[in-house]
């Protein structure tokens, strides 16, 4: 069983890695072993915010951020978030429009109710890309805040609004 | 005695399929001569710290790197495909051997991926895979010995305090050129 856990893992984020090298698409991934080793980094042990960072990088497992402009792009995205959230149930975390863009934030949460395991984010429309992104892992939905300060995250802004809310 | 030469093949058809395996490093000695490929072997010591004084800690990151070496494949605009082959070439090896993912980014024809070949963060391989579909690709292994994270920044942070010795680079910068 736990031999099957990370492959069941993968089964779910690999629904979006057909953008990956797609024309027009803009892809990161970033992996778990990644994530490990910046954690080993030393940093300044006295700087609280470093190390909650370093706390928190320890805690993730992917993250996957698609940026594109290509209308046939967009509209594919779109339609395979649709299919994904049918097919793996999350829940809305928030929903904002503004200026005729469309955020949307989706968490998977895991034992407590601000554990995430999976965070997903479709932002469209505006005169911005269209991002979609996803990040796994296990970490508290009040740590994302760190995250965005310390990482250039696409929609950092909301995704700070969204971590306050819980 | 027939015995013998049965167990002695044996161990020679296991010796052979076991060395006839791809690998990366392989690959670089195959492609070496080969038209469209430079590869280039750099020691530790284009990063010149004659003029530094270096800390215990310093020493022992330039000492966990061992040596780059580098391949380049230039585009062949009489022979496009052999882009796409060799670059898969370069992605099945990658995919491969005991090689980690640590990152990629890119869009449809161009893009950098990082690899690393060790355990935890004692890693013994880094590996830089950069392509455009334009010009080719370069692939970039950075070998050492128990390489750890804080190292890495401290040869980071060696190489922008130290002069870079860029004679050993003179043929990559022939290439631009052309």
């Amino acid at each position: 069983m736990v031999m099957l856990m990370p492959a069941l893992f993968s089964a779910q984020s690999s629904a979006f890695d057909k953008f990956d090298g797609k024309e027009g698409v803009v892809a990161i991934v970033v992996n778990k072993k990644m994530f490990e080793l910046m954690s080993n980094v030393k940093m300044d042990t006295k700087d609280e915010e470093a190390q909650q960072y370093l706390q928190l990088i320890k805690k993730l497992d992917n993250l996957k951020v698609f940026t594109t402009s290509n209308t046939k792009a967009v509209a594919d995205m779109k339609s395979t978030v649709t299919t994904y959230l049918k097919k793996y149930p999350l829940d809305e975390l928030m929903r904002i429009n503004e200026g005729g863009k469309t955020i949307k934030i989706y968490v998977k949460t895991g034992a407590s109710e601000s554990q995430v395991r999976e965070l997903l984010m479709f932002m469209e429309g505006g005169k911005d890309e269209t991002v979609l992104m996803t990040l796994t892992g296990n970490f508290d939905l009040s740590e994302i805040s760190i995250l965005t300060d310390k990482m250039k995250l696409p929609g950092g802004k909301e995704l700070k609004k969204a971590s306050k809310k819980s | 005695m027939y015995r013998v030469f049965v167990i002695t093949g044996l161990i020679i058809t296991l010796l052979v399929s076991c060395s006839s395996e791809p690998s990366l490093q392989k690959y670089f000695v195959e492609k070496s001569k080969a038209k469209n490929f430079v590869t280039l072997d750099i020691a530790p010591n284009f990063i010149n710290t004659d003029s530094l004084k270096l800390s215990g800690e310093e020493q022992s990151a330039l000492k966990s790197l061992n040596k780059l070496n580098i391949l380049i494949f230039q585009n062949d605009s009489l022979n496009e495909s052999l882009y796409d082959t060799e670059r898969n070439n370069v992605n099945n090896l990658l995919k491969g051997e005991q090689y980690e993912q640590l990152m990629k980014m890119g869009s449809g024809n161009q893009g950098v991926a990082v690899y690393t070949l060790g355990e935890e963060e004692h890693i013994d391989e880094f590996v830089l895979f950069m392509h455009e579909q334009e010009n080719g690709f370069g692939v970039v292994r950075i070998l050492g010995d128990d390489m750890n994270p804080n190292n890495i920044m401290t040869i980071i942070g060696l190489m922008q305090k130290g002069n870079l010795n860029l004679e050993q680079l003179k043929p990559l910068q022939d290439i631009m050129k052309t």
